[in-house]
């Protein structure tokens, strides 16, 4: 083999270097085998660089596939889909090692090692994970700079300190084009949905089927307010609207479920001064956005349900940023259609007797929906009822009766959902919200942080003349859990979180924890809104903003000024660090001579000196011969003789040169 | 002028015996006008020794011929000292190398040890034997002849040792017509080897050496030379580029050139004449590179530019 073919011993062990550290990210989804093949890759192929092993020939090769084809297939179940795909890739790429012979099969694996860094962007695109991307970046490029030093035997950092640079070179490229580069649609995509379980929401709601209510200290979303921030009791992220009870189970209806008529938001009265607010969630491969009441947004792709609630029609599995208006104090529906109201008083027959009998007689007695509202809110309040996440199991058969006579401990769905039977039974419309409650303040940059275990469900009921009023018997049950967040309302209990003991909410205590804590999330917010939610409209935005009415002659005057942006600077280093050759006078006019002569037809030759060019061309064209002969012996005396009056030779070797026609 | 017609004669002088070989010769002289030595290379019977004799008899030069072989030592060059009983001294006895012109025939035939004995003596033009240095004749030059390094029973010279070379020629087969008129002309009178006419005298030495020092080389002809140097050292073809002090020798030969054409200054084609004899031997090819030192030279010659940067 050819010693530019070889792969330098530095090469080697950066290239085994930069493939742990591309794992690295990995390592917590893939299978532990995985990582196996990569330490015996890795070993191996050192073994053979010690000359003790040799490559792995063919049938073996074969193995190796069939083996980690059929270790995806068991550790997955499948072959298809995100995780198991990335998985088959990480383990063909530990055993591109074993096929590393020559620099062009270093550079198919480093090449490889560049999209197995994007693959990473699938699952997360957290600050932290983009930080160890780049680093993963630089690693691979100084991988690609060691394997073009040819014989260096020792490990040496060199190549990294290049490597940095260059990837610190490119980075002015990169911004302009993640800025101004036309985000184009994918041609195809591939619907990758995660076999990751997401925490949250979910679309049904069935409250006693779970005894420990498991809540995790993930960010559901951030809102940045655009003026103050609203008191945190008023803060009720709607995001499903539940109006349908079946089977116990509380669900929304689906848009083709409402009648075609029903579909649009009847226009409600709009009245109070108006909220406005972005929110960046994150992915949760559910449809439904998060809002205040009244939300409205003129986002591109975000709709309006009939329930006044928005949601888009393609599932979110990207941090999603939009823009919300919300006026919290706009009548909704003042009028309610006939379908809306059967909806919205359908109770399952013959269930929870006792729940409906009891409302039943609290309607007896009250004059109005709002007094059976304070009624209801009255008995939570005055009976001995409990809020807690370690609520005991419901039986099957009528478990709201279970739960307003018996257990009496639950929380807020339990609440919420025995509240909207009771409200129903007594005729009043009212259905299930679900979303989220409150939030944390970051003092940091003043945004709204949004956690998981924020999760909340509560009421809302149709009154007459006021439309859809939220009611949160939660609150009437525990204050605190409205006023002061969760942890403070299980303050007693100690379940706040109890399965994430390394949360560093856990902690926040803690003053420099939690000031740590409160402004990585602050950066968090940044990188997301900046980064992660640049989108193509995002992009539109900033450029209409820079450049007014965007047409298609700005648009490519927009592209070809953001590559003259990255490419006139470097072409002047280029330029500039260039060796400057500035020809003389001389040596301009004697070019001149060889430029008339070539449309002659008689050029030059690079190694040709003057007076063979001249016999040449003399030769070629006779005619000329003379004027050929005084040109070249003129530039000969004044080039090489050193004669004394070189400006009066000059001038007449330029007339010379003129004179040629 | 009479240097020229000097020149001539004794360019005329040698060919009456190596026909047909005029280049060969005026390179061959002007490696020694430039106070080069010079190395002849080819195969045996092409008339490598012919040719340093002839340049012996036409400079008028006391020389000596050493015959190398691979047993000869360095005293046999050098010389040595000799007890003598009358006076109870040791007196020197100068080696063949106490001489206006050494003959090295077969020079790689030798052992390196041997061989390195010749360095100080190329390099310096003085001998230390026995702690003693003692100056060699001026002027001093050494015509060493070698077979081509992949014959049978050859030590190759070192890069170190070929670069004491000023010039390193190859005679080559004669041309048919000079060849048949060698047929027609000799009657094997080996053997008998008639001395040429000397053409050259000392004096004359003296003055081409003096007018070579007034040679002019210009500020473009100096950008070619350094065009020429940079490209041996950045070409991937070039596995050792030339050094400065062969650059050096590519000027001196050059001027020696131009005063062999009756030029005061130098002009391109003085440097493409001589840059075969002077870099040939001093490039070594890398290891991807087909060609030898001659196809680096056409390289060289063809790519870079006379004029321009």
């Amino acid at each position: 083999m050819k010693v530019e073919q070889q792969i330098p011993r530095n090469a080697l062990v950066w290239i085994i270097i930069s493939l742990f550290t591309l794992v690295l990210p990995h390592i917590e989804r893939v299978p532990h085998w995985v990582l196996s093949v990569y330490v015996l890759s890795a070993i191996w192929r050192v073994m053979v660089y010690r000359g003790r092993w040799s490559f792995p020939r063919w049938p073996i090769k074969l193995g190796l596939i069939f083996a980690a084809f059929a270790g995806i297939l068991f550790s997955y179940r499948s072959l298809i889909g995100l995780e198991p795909t990335v998985a088959l890739l990480l383990a063909a790429f530990a055993f591109k090692l074993l096929e590393l012979k020559e620099r062009k099969d270093a550079y198919v694996l480093l090449f490889l090692g560049y999209f197995v860094i994007l693959t990473e962007f699938l699952f997360s695109q957290d600050l932290l994970i983009v930080l160890l991307c780049v680093v993963n970046v630089v690693l691979v490029t100084t991988a690609l700079v060691a394997l073009h030093r040819p014989g260096v035997d020792s490990f040496s950092t060199r190549p990294l300190t290049k490597a940095s640079l260059m990837v610190l070179q490119a980075m002015p490229l990169m911004l302009v084009l993640f800025f101004l580069f036309p985000r184009i649609g994918p041609l195809w995509t591939v619907p990758i949905k995660s076999q990751q379980a997401t925490t949250g929401m979910s679309e049904f709601m069935t409250p006693g089927d779970v005894s420990q209510l498991s809540r995790s200290s993930e960010v559901a979303f951030r809102v940045e307010f655009d003026g103050a921030i609203p008191p945190r009791s008023t803060l009720y992220w709607r995001g499903l609207v539940m109006s349908r009870l079946r089977e116990n189970t509380w669900s929304a209806l689906d848009y083709y479920e409402v009648p075609a008529r029903e579909r649009r938001p009847q226009e409600p009265q709009f009245t109070g001064v108006p909220l406005r607010y972005s929110v960046i969630m994150a992915p949760t491969q559910q449809r439904w956005l998060y809002s205040l009441r009244y939300a409205r947004s003129t986002d591109a792709g975000i709709l309006n349900a009939a329930d006044y609630r928005l949601f888009r029609p393609v599932i979110i599995e990207d941090d999603l940023l939009y823009r919300v208006t919300s006026w919290p104090a706009a009548q909704l529906e003042e009028r309610l259609s006939d379908w809306r109201r059967r909806t919205e008083l359908a109770l399952p027959p013959q269930a929870n007797p006792r729940v409906r009998q009891l409302a039943q007689s609290i309607a007896a007695d009250a004059h109005d929906s709002q007094e059976i509202v304070d009624a209801v809110l009255t008995l939570f309040r005055e009976q001995p009822f409990v809020y807690t996440l370690q609520p005991p199991l419901l039986p099957q058969q009528d478990p709201m009766d279970a739960f307003l006579f018996d257990t009496r401990r639950g929380f807020c769905e339990h609440y919420a959902s025995v509240f909207v039977i009771m409200m129903r039974a007594a005729g009043v419309p009212a259905r299930v919200v679900a979303g989220y409650q409150g939030g944390e303040v970051n003092p940091v940059n003043r945004t709204v942080i949004v956690h998981q275990f924020d999760a909340h469900a509560w009421a809302e009921v149709w009154i007459q003349g006021q439309g859809w009023v939220r009611v949160d018997p939660t609150a009437a049950v525990s204050p605190e859990r409205i006023e002061l967040g969760l942890e403070e309302a299980l303050a007693g209990e100690g379940s706040f979180l109890a399965d994430s003991p390394l949360s560093p909410l856990r902690y926040r205590r803690i003053d420099i924890i939690n000031k740590l804590r409160l402004r990585y999330d602050a950066l968090t917010y940044r990188w997301q809104s900046w980064v992660v939610g640049f989108n193509a409209d995002t992009q539109l935005q900033l450029l209409q903003r820079w450049f007014g009415e965007f047409s298609a002659r700005t648009f490519a005057v927009v592209i070809l000024g953001s590559w003259a942006l990255v490419l006139i600077p470097v072409g002047l280093v280029l330029l500039l660090r260039r060796k400057v050759h500035k020809l003389s006078k001389l040596d301009r006019l004697y070019l001149r001579f060889c430029d008339k002569l070539e449309k002659r037809g008689v050029t030059r030759e690079a190694g040709e000196s003057p007076s063979a060019f001249a016999s040449r061309a003399q030769h070629q064209l006779p005619l000329m011969a003379r004027s050929i002969a005084d040109v070249t012996q003129r530039y000969q005396r004044l080039a090489y003789a050193g004669t004394d009056d070189s400006d009066r030779e000059l001038d007449e070797l330029a007339r010379a040169v003129r004179k040629l026609n | 002028m009479q240097l020229q017609e000097t020149i001539d004669a004794a360019v005329a002088e040698v060919g009456t015996v190596l026909l047909g070989k005029e280049p060969q010769i005026r390179l061959a002289l002007c490696c020694l006008f430039a106070r080069g030595h010079l190395l002849i290379e080819d195969l045996p019977g092409m008339g490598k020794t012919t040719l340093s004799h002839a340049l012996a008899d036409v400079l008028g030069l006391s020389w000596n011929r050493v015959q190398f072989t691979s047993d000869l030592l360095p005293a046999d060059i050098l010389g040595v000292s000799v007890y003598n009983r009358n006076d109870a001294t040791f007196s020197f006895h100068p080696g063949p190398v106490f001489t206006q012109l050494l003959l090295a025939d077969e020079i790689n035939r030798t052992t390196p040890r041997t061989q390195s004995a010749l360095l100080e003596a190329m390099g310096e033009g003085q001998v230390t034997v026995e702690g003693e240095t003692r100056p060699l004749p001026d002027p001093f030059f050494v015509v060493a002849t070698q077979n081509p390094v992949h014959q049978s029973g050859t030590y190759p010279l070192p890069e170190s040792q070929l670069d004491r070379f000023l010039m390193r020629l190859e005679l080559g087969y004669p041309h048919p017509q000079a060849e048949r008129e060698m047929f027609l002309r000799e009657r094997s009178n080996r053997g008998e080897r008639k001395p040429l006419r000397q053409i050259i005298s000392q004096d004359q030495l003296l003055r081409i050496r003096e007018a070579v020092m007034q040679v002019h080389a210009s500020d473009n002809l100096v950008d070619y030379l350094q065009r020429l140097v940079a490209y041996t050292r950045n070409s991937p073809e070039f596995e050792v580029g030339l050094s400065p002090r062969g650059g050096l020798a590519l000027l001196d030969c050059a001027r020696t050139w131009a005063v062999m054409n009756s030029r005061g200054h130098i002009v391109p084609e003085d440097l493409q004449m001589v840059l075969p004899a002077v870099a040939g031997h001093r490039l070594v090819p890398s290891g991807d590179y087909a060609g030898d030192g001659a196809a680096l030279v056409t390289l060289l010659q063809r790519n870079v530019d006379v004029i321009r940067p």
